[in-house]
């Protein structure tokens, strides 16, 4: 798994690559956990996931419960099919905020 | 059919308690994201090939392929990581009863993985959502009813996301809403993860709602291993009459049968 | 119909061969039990330092109160019993000669040994085996987690720590309970009784008395675990196999002793 982090400001994007699985999803969890630390938005895109199992699953739920509690924005970008089935198996689609891409989300602004 | 698509390769299965011989040249296959189930009447053997399956009897001869590796041949350290993509939900539910739906939920994390706290605490609680016990994380397993044993030992089985699940007898012992909601969790797991499912069952209804393919066995022999639809339509009066729950009607030899009542009287 | 003779002949050869097995039985139980405790973290199975602080809580620290009133009775008994004997030769002096010897090189890692295994041997029975019936054992295989490394190899570590130090207190206070009863009947003062004691005691009479310990600690674990294992049929098998593990663990315990005693006395 690679992990990319980005400035489009005022967000900091974390981008997930490949597998995040038992083994990769502690360093994903750590690169989100470490870019709330920075008091910035956060969205982590998801489009070039080839593979996400519950444990990167977990790992989101808590880096957004860390942002909520720091009253800062967190989201989930372009979430690849395979990821989403996890989400949606545990009704997180309903939860996350979900965008279509990192463009888009800028414009609502 | 792709021999690497092969979730489950069972070949020339036989097994023997003491010297009765249990199981006698079974071979079945199963693919990647297939539900089968293996279905037959009590002593047909279906219990003891699951046991099998799951590693936990040395067979007489065969090979039982699993996700490619035969685990007859298996060293210990090999079983060990092919036990990670495995879940079992027993027909008991076997949930330790020294620990918290939790605990047990969280297990075989905690034996498999270094994740951290936080994460394993979220994976057991996302997985207790699945198998609809949200909230139940802290009661002990003395505390909850039969449906909701099973759905807790469905959540401990599925915690590490396996590829392969085996589910003995999920509507055993359960009323027809409660059975009918964990056949409905069945195809849901399969569909979102794409899981091999393996059941075995007794109950007809349940088995022809979620099977791909059925496995019928009697008294130790495949009778028929297919898809459902050619099952239903199998003209053998074996599986005719296991459809149709008529009791077997087997001719009887006058001689044998005063033999065997008058055994051993003088 | 077989004549009686060769029946009783073919029944004690049966039984002699299940006598053996068993034997064996426990012999690599203890082998694999000793294994997993020293190179179970090579096999990514450790065997975890909490577990063994449990089971150390609950096989030693627990049965501090019945064993220290066991001692304390026993102690005195032995006093009032040498006292009454010794009175015939006029030598009630030499007492505290008998009483810290017999309690330090035998009845206190007796005593100790035969409450443990009737309190504890008994419970690890029944806990595996309501394990087995339910099928936890099998879950515990299914998820990798090898029964022996999880149930037995904590308890063996425990009882190994506990039983000596449990002998240890033992022996102070059936000293202490030989003492008290020495102040009252022939005015000795307690601190003379243990100057005097303390004075005729070699440190190979409490080694051989720990050491005694360390065998006996074995021997309920194994038995315990041993049978826990082995249970088959339902509720009543669990009876069974509780009743038989302290009945075999305490005449192990006596049969052990006097094979110790018998070698480290000649």
């Amino acid at each position: 798994m690679d992990i990319k982090i980005e400035d489009w400001p005022p967000f900091k994007i974390v981008r997930l690559c490949g597998d995040v699985d038992l083994h990769s999803s502690p360093r994903a969890r750590e690169a989100i956990l470490d870019c709330l630390k920075l008091k910035a938005p956060l969205l982590v895109e998801l489009s070039a996931v080839s593979y996400m199992d519950s444990s990167g699953v977990a790992s989101l739920v808590e880096g957004y419960q860390t942002a909520k509690k720091q009253g800062l924005e967190f989201g989930l970008v372009a979430v690849a099919q395979s990821a989403m089935n996890v989400l949606k198996l545990a009704r997180l689609d309903k939860v996350f905020p979900i965008h279509a891409s990192i463009e888009e989300r800028l414009e609502s602004a | 059919m792709n021999a690497s698509d092969l979730a489950i390769d069972v070949k020339n299965l036989v097994t023997h308690y003491g010297t009765r011989k249990i199981l006698d040249g079974i071979s079945f296959q199963a693919r990647q994201g297939e539900i089968m189930v293996i279905m037959g009447g009590s002593g047909s053997g279906k219990s003891t090939l699951l046991r099998h399956l799951l590693g936990l009897h040395q067979p007489t001869s065969g090979s039982i392929s699993l996700l490619g590796k035969d685990i007859t041949q298996l060293s210990a350290d090999a079983m060990y990581d092919l036990r990670k993509n495995m879940g079992v939900a027993f027909q008991g539910g076997a949930l330790f009863n020294s620990m918290t739906v939790g605990e047990n939920v969280e297990l075989p994390l905690r034996e498999h993985t270094r994740l951290d706290e936080n994460t394993m605490r979220i994976m057991s609680r996302m997985k207790l959502e699945v198998v609809h016990l949200a909230g139940f994380e802290n009661l002990m397993p003395s505390e909850l009813s039969g449906g909701m044993i099973k759905r807790a030992a469905l959540a401990r089985a599925i915690v590490m996301d396996p590829r392969l699940l085996f589910f003995d007898e999920p509507s055993a012992g359960l009323d027809p809403v409660v059975s009918a909601e964990l056949d409905e969790l069945i195809l849901i797991l399969r569909d979102a993860m794409n899981m091999t499912i393996v059941v075995v069952t007794h109950e007809l209804e349940s088995a022809f709602k979620i099977a791909d393919r059925i496995t019928v066995l009697d008294q130790g022999r495949i009778l028929m291993s297919d898809t459902v639809a050619a099952v239903r339509a199998s003209d053998n009066e074996r599986i005719q009459s296991l459809l149709n729950r008529t009791p077997r009607n087997e001719a009887i030899n006058p001689d044998e049968y005063m033999e065997r009542l008058t055994r051993e009287i003088f | 119909m077989p004549d009686p003779l060769t029946s009783f002949v073919a029944l004690v050869g049966q039984r002699s061969l299940q006598a053996v097995r068993e034997v064996g039985y426990h012999a690599a139980l203890l082998v694999e039990a000793f294994y997993w405790l020293l190179f179970g973290r090579w096999r990514r199975q450790p065997v975890r330092l909490s577990a063994v602080f449990k089971e150390a809580v609950g096989v030693g620290v627990n049965a501090i109160p019945i064993v220290a009133l066991a001692s304390f009775a026993v102690g005195m008994m032995l006093a009032i019993q040498g006292i009454y004997t010794l009175r015939t030769f006029g030598a009630e002096g030499q007492v505290v000669l008998g009483i810290s010897l017999s309690v330090t090189r035998e009845f206190a890692p007796l005593i100790t040994g035969i409450f443990v295994a009737g309190r504890s041997g008994s419970a690890i029975a029944a806990r595996i085996g309501t394990m087995q019936i339910s099928q936890e054992i099998d879950a515990l295989r299914v998820i990798g987690i090898n029964p022996v490394r999880y149930l037995v190899a904590p308890l063996l570590a425990a009882m190994l720590l506990t039983l000596p130090a449990l002998t240890i207190l033992s022996d102070l206070i059936a000293l202490f309970g030989g003492a008290l009863y020495c102040a009252g009947e022939l005015s000795l003062p307690m601190g003379i009784f243990f100057d005097r004691s303390f004075e005729v005691l070699v440190a190979d009479d409490v080694i051989h008395g720990v050491l005694k310990s360390f065998i006996f600690a074995v021997i309920i674990t194994l038995i315990g675990t041993a049978n826990g294992f082995n249970v088959s049929a339902g509720a009543e098998g669990v009876g069974q196999a509780t009743t038989r593990s302290v009945v075999l663990g305490c005449i192990g315990i006596i049969l052990a002793d006097m094979v110790f005693t018998f070698l480290m006395s000649r």
